[in-house]
């Protein structure tokens, strides 16, 4: 998995690219929140529309961006969401846990 | 009884949580070599990483000197995917294994893996190697959905 980043509206948005299966993958998106909650950027949105799949390593590592987060008094959003991790999201009930939107542009407005 | 295998390909990995990568570029070669669709690619790719990581995580404890081997093998329109490992208390007991869609559980970061291969897959099953261990033994009908 790539990871690159960007800010737009005082939102950071993390794109990661590629597959999230386990290995390192896991670490790089973590070291990535903490150093963006460190600079108090804490309004975080992450673009899937470039992750072909993850596995439950890869939610994982959502729901710990999401509490992280939310334990900084922050928070996280995902956008583009494919069919896939949709798919993934609701049968883990994790639908129920994140905001989720079609758009990088309704994930920031939802802030 | 179905029909005989025709196709059957196998790796072995150390376990070392890095080889994973490997483990799904080794099954989405066979399986696109086989015809399988690419949704049904995606979700074997999803299940065998899954299993792979367990095996590697939990069965053999990152320990590189115990082996992971994945074996895939082709019966007409069923693929069955087996993932072994080398752990010394096998088999795994899935029983064991937390409801990950308990709301007390919903934010834990682990644990819903084996839900996971069971929603995706056909079958499921968790059987003793023959020199101990687990085997996760997974089929998938692999026609066009």
């Amino acid at each position: 998995m790539k990871l690159t980043h960007r800010e737009q509206d005082g939102v950071v948005i993390l794109e990661p690219k590629g597959k999230i299966m386990g290995g390192p993958d896991a670490t790089v998106l973590h070291e990535q929140i903490h150093e963006l909650i460190s600079q108090s950027k804490l309004r975080v949105v992450i673009d899937l529309a470039k992750v072909d799949w993850m596995n439950s390593t890869g939610l994982g590592i959502l729901i710990a961006g999401l509490t992280t987060l939310r334990d900084n008094k922050g928070d996280l959003k995902l956008a583009c969401v494919t069919d896939k991790i949709q798919s993934l999201l609701t049968i883990t009930k994790l639908i129920t846990v994140f905001d989720a939107y079609d758009t990088v542009e309704e994930a920031i407005a939802g802030f | 009884m179905g029909p005989p295998p025709t196709e059957t390909a196998r790796l072995v990995i150390p376990s070392d949580p890095h080889r994973v990568t490997e483990a799904d570029e080794f099954l989405e070669l066979a399986l696109r070599k086989h015809g399988v669709p690419d949704s049904i690619v995606t979700d074997l790719a999803i299940v065998t990483t899954e299993l792979v990581n367990n095996a590697i995580m939990h069965g053999n404890r990152q320990n590189i000197d115990k082996m992971v081997t994945l074996t895939v093998q082709f019966s007409g329109d069923i693929v069955e995917i087996r993932v072994a490992d080398q752990s010394d208390d096998g088999p795994f007991d899935p029983s064991t294994l937390p409801d990950p869609l308990a709301e007390e559980n919903l934010l834990k970061e682990v644990g819903r893996g084996v839900f996971i291969v069971r929603s995706l897959m056909d079958e499921v099953t968790f059987e003793k190697g023959p020199t101990g261990g687990t085997v996760v033994v997974v089929r998938k009908s692999v026609k066009s959905e």
